[in-house]
C-alpha cells in the first residue's frame, strides 16, 4: 500500500472524476443507462480513493500536528525573481471540504439517476468536471490552481443550472455567474495585490500560499492613514468574493434562484461544497494574511452573521416553496458559520469549521430530498403537498433526520457545530471584547441563540404541512405510468434514492456522536489561521478599553 | 459486574431494544412490542438493583449504624465528546479563575473539553428507577392499548428511544450532556405527540410543544454558556487535571464543600432564572406550559409515561440538581417558588371546568408539578426531598390515571369526552377501583400516596412563611432555614467580580445578593395558602371527573361498538400494580425516612446552605389537617354537584359566570400568544420576504441593469457615421497633445 505515494494519491484522487467524464462522454452514444452508471462508477470510486487517503491522512502525525499531506509541486517558472509553482496538498483546514466533496458526489449522481434524461452524458460530465474542480480548489497550495479550480467551479454550474434547470433556469444561471463572478474578479485583484506586494519586500514573485503567508506576516501591509489603509482595501477586495459565495446578507440573493432554478444534482452540490469555498477562503487568506484588517472587519461581519441568521430565518418562514425555504435555511445557517469564523475564539472557529462540513451533508440532504418530492408530486409548493408521511415512510424519515440535523438537535452533527459556534460567541462577549462592545455583543450572541427556535420554528412547520396530516393528492405525472391511482399510493424510496442518502445519513449520526473524531485533525490548522487576526482583535480591544482594565488573554498556541 | 457497568447498561439496554425494533421492524409482526419490552424490563432490573445497593452504601435499613449524611456518587467517563485544548481563560475574579490561578497570579488556559460522562448518586438513582418501572408499565400495557394500530412498532422503538433519552438525561453528569437529552426526550415527544400524523391536530400539538419548549431551551443553552463562563467547566463532578490537582465541577464535592465556591448576585440569579426558564418548559409551567394539554393528542400510554410520570419531572430534576446554585441567590429560588404556586393554582382553576378527561389529567399535571417547585423553591432539605417525594409518589398515581383514562378511552371507541358517559363502574370495575384509588392519592385523602407527599410540600412552605412557629412546632434545632440560606449569599457577594457582573446591571434580573426582594415571610406566607387553597380544587376537579365517569346512570357512547366492557388483562394488571404503589408507597417512604435519608446523600443536597435547614422527619399534624380539611371541601362540593348525576347534565361553569369563561378558555393565555407573539412575528417575517424581493434583489437587478444602461447609451455613439468616428478622433488627439503640452510647460 505504500507504493502509492501521497502525493500520487491525491493526483489520483483529483484526476479520478476528469477521466471519468471522459469515459462517460465516450458512452455517449450507449444511452442513459451506460452513462449514468460510468458516472455513478466514477464517483464510487473517486469517494474510495479520497476516503483512503483521508484514513492516511489521518494516521500522519505531521500531517495531525497541522503539516501539508501529499504535497505536489510542479514548477512552472522558476529562476530569476520568479518562484512559481503550482502544488497541491492537503492539510486541516481542507482535508474535511476535500472529503465533503467526494461524498457529495456520490449524492449529486444518484439523485440525478432518474431525473435526467435529456442528454445525459453532458449532465454527468459537467457533473464530473465540477467534482474534479472542488477537489481541486480545496487541494490548491498556490493562488493560481485556487483561482483556476475556483473559476473552474463555475463554468460546470452555469451550464447545469442554464440547461437542466427548471423554468427560470437561464435568468438564475446568468444571475448566478455574474453575481458570483463580479465578486471573483475583486477577489483575484486583492489576490494580486498580495502578490506584488509579497514581491516588492521579497523580491520574489510567487504564488504559493504559504509563503506569501510568512511574508505577510514579515511584512505586513499598512493599516494606516500614511499607507493608505491598503490592508483594508484588500481585504474588502476579498471580502467582496467570498461575501457573495457565503452569501452574507445582503449579497445573497442569487442563492435562492440558483437554488430553485438548479437540478437537484446541482443543488446538492452548490449547497454542500461551493458556498464553504467564501468561508474557506477566509480561514485562507483573508484571516491570517490580512490580520488587522480581519479584526477590524470583524464585528461587523460577526454582526452581518447575525442579520443573516434571524433575516434568513423569518424570510425561510414565509416561503411557500420548499425548496426557496431550504435555501433561506442556507442564508440561515451560512448565518452561524460566518458569526463563529468572526468571534475569533477557537471554540467558535473550530465549531465553525466543523459546521461547514455538517450544513454541507443536511443541507444537501434536504435538497436531495425536496428534489425526489418534485419527482414524485411535481410540486414543491408545500401548501400544495401534505400526508407524504403516508405515502412515502422511509422518505419522510430522511427527511426528519435532516431536518432534525438542520434544527440542531443533539445527537446529530448540526447541534455541535452550532453549540461550539454559540458557546465561543458567548465566550467572546462575555470576556473578550473591551467594555464599549460588551453589550452590543451580548446582544447579538443571545440573538443569535433565538435563531435556535426561529430555526425550529419553520423547519418544523414546512415538516407538519408537508409531510403531515391526512394524504393529499398533488396534480399527477401524466407520463409516470407505472404508478398507481388513488390516494394510498406509495411512492417510497427507490434504491438510487437511498444510495444518494445514506451516506449522509451515516456522517449525521457519527459527527453528531463524536465530534471529536471530526475535531482533531482540524484543529491546528484552524488555530494557525486564526491566530494572527485573534490576536490583532484582543491588541485592538486593549486599545479600546480605558483603564487598565485587565482583558483576558486570548488562546495562543502552546 | 461493576457498579459502572450496571450505570451504562440502564440507558443501553432500552437503546438496543429500540435499535432492533427499527432494525427488525415489520419481520416482528405482532410481537414487535419484544426488543423494546425487554431492553426496558432488563433496564429496570438493573437500576432496582443499582438502588438497592447504592441504599446500602448510604445506610438505609441498617440498624446498626446511622445513615451517613456525607455526600455518596459515582461518575463514569465513556468518551470524549467534542474538545478544544487551551481553550479559553476564566473572566477575572470569577471561580474558574480562582481554580486555575498560578503562584505567579496568572491564570492558565483552559481546554473546553465536554467528557460523556455518567453520574450514580440517590437522586439519579431514584429517578432511574422510577423512569425505567414506571415506563416497565406503560409499556406492558401498551400491548394492550395499541394492539391493532399499524405503527405497533414505531410506538415501541420510540418509547424504549425515549427511555434511553430519559435515563441520560438524568445520568448525564455534564451540562452540555443535560442539554443534548434535555432536547433529545423533547425529540421523542415530538414524536409520539405526533405519534398519528395523520391527524391535523396531533401535527400541530406536536409542532407546538416542540417549540415552547425551544423557548425553554434558550434558556437553559444561555445558562450553559454562563455556567462555563463562571465556573470554567461544564461538568458536574470533579476532574483530575494533568498535573494531579482538583479541578471543581459544577455541582463536585469540592466546590459544594466551599462556602464561598458559588457566585450569586446579578449573575447567579441570571444563570438560576435561565436555568428556571428551561424547566419551565419542560415541566409546563407558566408560562410556558401551553403545550402539554395539547400534547394529549399522542397516544394515550405516551402522556402517561412522557407527560405525566417522567419527562415533564424533567424541570425538577434540573433545579434540585443544582440546588447549590440556587441557595445562593434567595430571590431566583423564591421566584420558583412564585411560579410553581402561580402555576398550581392556575392550572387547578382550569382543570375544574375541563370536560374532557385527558385534560383534567394534563392540568391536574401542570398544577401538581406546579407544587413541586413551589417545594423546590424554599430552599431548605425538606424542601428539596419533599419535591422529589412528591414526583416519585405523582409518577404512581399520575400514570395510573392516566392509563385508566386510556382504558376507559380504549373501551369507549376513542371518545373521552366525560359528558358522552357515566356510570363506567359497573362496566370496568377493575379500571374505576384503580382510577379511584389514583384520585384519593391525587387528592391527598391519608393513607394514599399523594396524601404525605403533599403534607411535606405544605410543612416545606409553611416552614418558610412561619420561620418561628415552625421551630418550635418540631421542638427542633433553632437553625431556622431562612437565615440559613441568607448567609452563603452574603458570603458569595465579595466574590462576585465587578468584571462578570458588568453585563447584567442594566437588566431587570439583577439584584442585590445581600437584600433579598422576594424572599420575605409575607410571600412565603400567601404561597402557603395559595398552595391550601390549590390542594381543595385538586379535590374537587379529581373527583368530578371520577363521578361524571363512573357513576350516575350507565351511558355509552355509539362510537364504543362492540369494545365496551373492560380492558384486557395486559392492560388491567399494570393498573393494579401502580394501584398499589400509589396506595402503600407515601405512607412506606414517610414512615421510613428511607427517600429523605436516601436523596440527603446526593451531593447536591449536601451544600451547608442545605444541610443547615435539615430538620429531623416529623408529622406535621396541624399542616395535615388543613389539608385534608381542604381536600374534604372539594371532595364535597365535586359529589354535590356530580355524584350519580348525568354527566351531560349541568355544568360548573354556569355557577361560575364570566369567570368560567375564563377558565375554559384557558384564561386566554393561547390566543394572547397568538396576538402578541405568532402573528407579529409572521407579520415581520411578510415584511423582511417583501423587503428580500423587492429591495435587496431589487437592487441587485438594478446594479446590473447599469452597465445594460450604458450599453444602450453606448450603442448610439457607435452609429455607423465615419464623420463622427473622425471627429471623435480628432477631439481625442487634441485633448492628449493639450495633456502632453501642459505636462512639458
Amino acid at each position: 500500500m505504500n507504493a502509492l505515494s501521497p502525493s500520487t494519491h491525491l493526483l489520483l484522487v483529483i484526476a479520478a472524476p476528469l477521466i471519468g467524464a471522459i469515459v462517460a462522454w465516450l458512452f455517449r452514444s450507449w444511452g442513459l443507462a451506460a452513462v449514468r452508471q460510468s458516472a455513478a462508477n466514477t464517483a464510487i470510486v473517486t469517494l474510495v480513493l479520497a476516503g483512503w487517503l483521508v484514513v492516511r491522512f489521518l494516521s500522519d502525525p505531521a500531517a495531525m500536528a497541522g503539516e501539508p499531506y501529499g504535497l505536489v509541486e510542479f514548477p512552472w517558472l522558476v529562476g530569476g525573481i520568479f518562484d512559481v509553482k503550482l502544488s497541491l496538498g492537503l492539510d486541516g483546514l481542507s482535508i474535511w471540504m476535500f472529503a465533503l466533496s467526494a461524498l457529495l458526489s456520490i449524492t449529486a449522481v444518484f439523485v440525478s439517476w432518474d431525473a435526467i434524461r435529456d442528454r445525459p452524458a453532458g449532465f454527468y460530465v459537467l457533473l464530473l468536471v465540477l467534482e474534479a474542480a472542488m477537489l481541486g480548489v480545496f487541494a490548491a497550495r498556490d493562488v493560481i490552481l485556487f483561482y483556476v479550480f475556483f473559476e473552474f467551479t463555475l463554468v460546470p454550474l452555469f451550464f447545469l443550472i442554464g440547461i437542466w434547470g427548471h423554468d427560470e433556469r437561464r435568468k438564475a444561471a446568468v444571475k448566478f455567474f455574474i453575481y458570483t463572478l463580479a465578486g471573483s474578479v475583486l477577489t483575484f485583484l486583492g489576490l494580486l495585490a498580495i502578490i506584488l506586494w509579497n514581491a516588492s519586500h521579497t523580491g520574489t514573485v510567487t504564488f504559493d500560499i504559504a509563503a506569501l503567508t510568512a511574508a505577510m506576516k514579515a511584512h505586513p501591509m499598512p493599516m494606516d492613514a500614511g499607507g493608505g489603509w491598503l490592508q483594508l482595501i484588500v481585504f474588502l477586495a476579498l471580502l467582496a468574493g467570498f461575501a457573495v459565495k457565503v452569501p452574507i446578507v445582503p449579497l445573497h440573493t442569487w442563492l435562492p434562484l440558483a437554488h430553485v432554478e438548479a437540478p437537484t444534482g446541482g443543488s446538492v452540490d452548490l449547497a454542500g461544497v461551493l458556498l464553504k469555498i467564501g468561508i474557506y477562503g477566509f480561514l485562507r487568506f483573508s484571516l491570517p494574511m490580512l490580520p488587522e484588517a480581519s479584526a477590524l472587519a470583524a464585528p461587523w461581519l460577526f454582526g452581518l452573521g447575525v442579520v443573516g441568521i434571524i433575516y434568513g430565518a423569518l424570510v425561510a418562514l414565509v416561503q411557500t416553496d420548499l425548496k426557496r425555504l431550504i435555501a433561506y435555511s442556507s442564508v440561515s445557517h451560512m448565518g452561524y458559520i460566518v458569526m463563529g469564523l468572526f468571534a475569533l475564539t477557537p471554540v467558535a472557529t473550530e465549531g465553525a469549521n466543523l459546521q461547514l462540513i455538517n450544513h454541507g451533508l443536511s443541507s444537501a440532504g434536504l435538497f436531495a430530498l425536496v428534489g425526489m418530492i418534485y419527482e414524485r408530486f411535481h410540486t414543491r409548493n408545500i401548501a400544495s403537498l401534505g400526508g407524504i408521511a403516508s405515502r412515502a415512510p422511509w422518505l419522510t424519515v430522511f427527511f426528519m433526520l435532516f431536518t432534525f440535523s438542520s434544527i440542531g438537535l443533539p445527537g446529530l452533527n448540526g447541534f455541535v457545530g452550532e453549540f461550539m459556534i454559540l458557546a465561543g460567541s458567548f465566550q467572546r462577549a462575555w470576556s473578550g471584547v473591551a467594555p464599549s462592545f460588551s453589550f452590543a455583543y451580548l446582544l447579538m450572541a443571545v440573538t443569535a441563540v433565538v435563531g435556535v427556535v426561529l430555526g425550529a420554528w419553520y423547519m418544523l412547520w414546512a415538516v407538519e404541512r408537508a409531510f403531515f396530516g391526512p394524504s393529499r393528492e398533488p396534480p399527477r405525472s401524466g407520463h409516470d405510468g407505472h404508478d398507481g391511482h388513488g390516494h394510498a399510493d406509495r411512492c417510497d424510496l427507490k434504491w438510487h434514492e437511498l444510495v444518494a442518502l445514506a451516506p449522509l445519513a451515516v456522517f449525521v449520526l457519527w459527527i453528531g456522536l463524536t465530534p471529536a473524531t471530526f475535531l482533531r485533525p482540524a484543529a491546528p490548522a484552524i488555530r494557525a489561521a486564526t491566530q494572527a487576526s485573534a490576536d490583532a482583535f484582543a491588541a485592538r480591544m486593549r486599545d479600546a478599553t480605558p483603564t487598565a482594565q485587565p482583558i483576558a488573554r486570548t488562546a495562543q498556541l502552546p | 459486574m461493576s457498579p459502572a457497568t450496571l450505570l451504562v447498561l440502564v440507558p443501553l439496554l432500552p437503546l438496543v431494544g429500540a435499535i432492533l425494533t427499527v432494525a427488525l421492524g415489520r419481520r416482528l409482526g405482532s410481537r414487535g412490542h419484544l426488543p423494546a419490552i425487554a431492553g426496558i424490563a432488563a433496564a429496570a432490573v438493573v437500576a432496582v438493583s443499582l438502588l438497592l445497593g447504592l441504599g446500602r452504601e448510604v445506610g438505609i435499613g441498617d440498624a446498626a449504624h446511622a445513615p451517613t449524611a456525607r455526600p455518596v456518587e459515582m461518575i463514569t467517563t465513556l468518551w470524549e465528546w467534542a474538545g478544544v485544548d487551551a481553550a479559553y481563560s476564566p473572566p477575572a475574579g470569577s471561580p474558574a479563575a480562582a481554580d486555575t490561578a498560578r503562584a505567579d497570579g496568572a491564570t492558565d488556559l483552559r481546554s473546553f473539553s465536554i467528557p460523556v460522562a455518567l453520574r450514580l448518586d440517590p437522586l439519579t438513582s431514584t429517578l432511574l428507577t422510577i423512569i425505567t418501572c414506571v415506563g416497565l408499565l406503560v409499556a406492558i400495557y401498551s400491548i394492550g392499548y395499541m394492539h391493532d394500530d399499524p405503527g405497533y412498532p414505531r410506538f415501541f422503538a420510540l418509547l424504549a428511544m425515549f427511555v434511553f433519552s430519559m435515563s441520560m438525561l438524568v445520568a448525564a453528569s455534564n451540562f452540555l450532556l443535560v442539554y443534548v437529552f434535555w432536547e433529545a426526550v423533547g425529540a421523542c415527544s415530538y414524536l409520539l405527540i405526533g405519534f398519528w400524523f395523520t391527524k391535523p391536530e396531533a401535527a400541530r400539538a406536536a409542532k407546538k410543544a416542540f417549540l415552547v419548549n425551544r423557548v425553554g431551551d434558550f434558556g437553559l443553552a444561555v445558562a450553559t454558556f454562563l455556567l462555563w463562563m463562571t465556573y470554567g467547566t461544564l461538568n458536574f463532578h470533579d476532574t483530575l487535571s494533568a498535573d494531579g490537582t482538583i479541578l471543581p465541577g459544577i455541582l463536585g464535592q469540592s466546590r459544594i464543600a466551599d462556602a464561598a465556591g458559588y457566585v450569586g448576585g446579578a449573575v447567579g440569579t441570571a444563570i438560576c432564572l435561565l436555568l428556571l426558564l428551561a424547566a419551565c418548559g419542560k415541566s409546563a409551567q407558566l408560562p410556558l406550559h401551553v403545550w402539554l394539554p395539547d400534547a394529549m393528542e399522542g397516544p394515550t400510554p405516551a402522556s402517561a409515561l412522557i407527560h405525566a410520570a417522567t419527562m415533564v419531572t424533567a424541570g425538577i430534576y434540573l433545579v434540585a440538581r443544582c440546588a447549590p446554585l440556587f441557595v445562593v441567590c434567595p430571590d431566583a429560588l423564591t421566584m420558583v417558588s412564585i411560579v410553581g404556586t402561580t402555576t398550581a393554582l392556575v392550572a387547578a382553576l382550569i382543570g375544574t371546568v375541563q370536560n374532557d378527561l385527558k385534560r383534567v389529567l394534563a392540568y391536574s399535571t401542570i398544577s401538581q408539578l406546579g407544587y413541586m417547585f413551589a417545594s423546590l423553591g424554599t430552599g431548605t432539605m425538606l424542601g428539596f426531598t419533599a419535591a422529589i417525594f412528591h414526583l416519585v409518589t405523582h409518577a404512581f398515581f399520575k400514570a395510573l390515571l392516566f392509563l385508566g383514562a386510556g382504558s376507559v378511552m380504549h373501551s369507549m371507541g376513542g371518545v373521552i369526552d366525560m359528558r358522552r358517559f357515566g356510570g363506567l363502574r359497573r362496566l370496568m370495575p377493575i379500571t374505576a377501583a384503580t382510577f379511584l384509588i389514583g384520585s384519593l392519592a391525587l387528592a391527598g385523602v391519608a393513607p394514599f400516596a399523594g396524601f404525605f407527599s403533599k403534607d411535606e410540600i405544605l410543612a416545606a412552605l409553611h416552614s418558610k412563611g412561619w420561620p418561628d412557629a415552625h421551630g418550635e412546632h418540631h421542638d427542633t434545632a433553632p437553625a431556622s432555614g431562612h437565615a440559613a440560606v441568607r448567609l452563603p449569599a452574603a458570603d458569595s457577594g465579595p466574590n462576585t467580580a465587578p468584571a462578570s457582573t458588568m453585563h447584567f446591571v442594566s437588566m431587570k434580573t439583577a439584584a442585590a445578593a445581600d437584600a433579598p426582594v422576594l424572599d420575605r415571610p409575607r410571600t412565603w406566607q400567601t404561597l402557603f395558602w395559595m398552595s391550601l387553597i390549590t390542594a381543595g380544587l385538586t379535590a374537587f376537579y379529581t373527583f368530578r371527573a371520577v363521578f361524571m365517569t363512573f357513576t350516575g346512570p350507565l351511558r355509552v357512547p355509539d362510537e364504543a361498538g362492540h369494545h365496551a366492557h373492560e380492558s384486557p388483562p395486559v392492560m388491567t394488571i399494570p393498573l393494579v400494580i401502580l394501584a398499589v404503589a400509589s396506595a402503600v408507597s407515601g405512607w412506606w417512604l414517610f414512615a421510613t425516612h428511607s427517600l429523605s435519608t436516601f436523596l440527603a446523600a446526593t451531593p447536591s443536597l449536601t451544600a451547608p446552605a442545605v444541610t443547615a435547614t435539615a430538620t429531623p422527619p416529623a408529622f406535621h399534624f396541624d399542616l395535615a389537617l388543613q389539608g385534608t380539611l381542604a381536600a374534604a371541601l372539594g371532595i364535597a362540593i365535586a359529589a354535590v354537584g356530580h355524584l350519580g348525576r348525568r354527566s351531560d347534565g349541568p355544568q360548573i361553569e354556569r355557577f361560575l359566570g364570566p369567570i368560567g369563561t375564563l377558565f375554559a378558555n384557558r384564561f386566554f393565555i393561547d390566543q394572547l400568544y397568538k396576538a402578541l407573539i405568532v402573528k407579529p412575528l409572521e407579520g415581520v417575517a411578510l415584511v423582511a420576504a417583501a423587503f428580500d424581493r423587492y429591495v435587496i434583489d431589487g437592487l441587485v437587478d438594478g446594479v446590473a441593469r447599469i452597465p445594460l444602461a450604458l450599453g444602450a447609451w453606448a450603442r448610439h455613439l457607435q452609429s455607423g457615421l465615419v464623420q463622427r468616428y473622425a471627429l471623435v478622433g480628432v477631439l481625442g488627439t487634441l485633448l492628449i497633445m493639450l495633456a502632453l503640452a501642459a505636462r512639458l510647460r
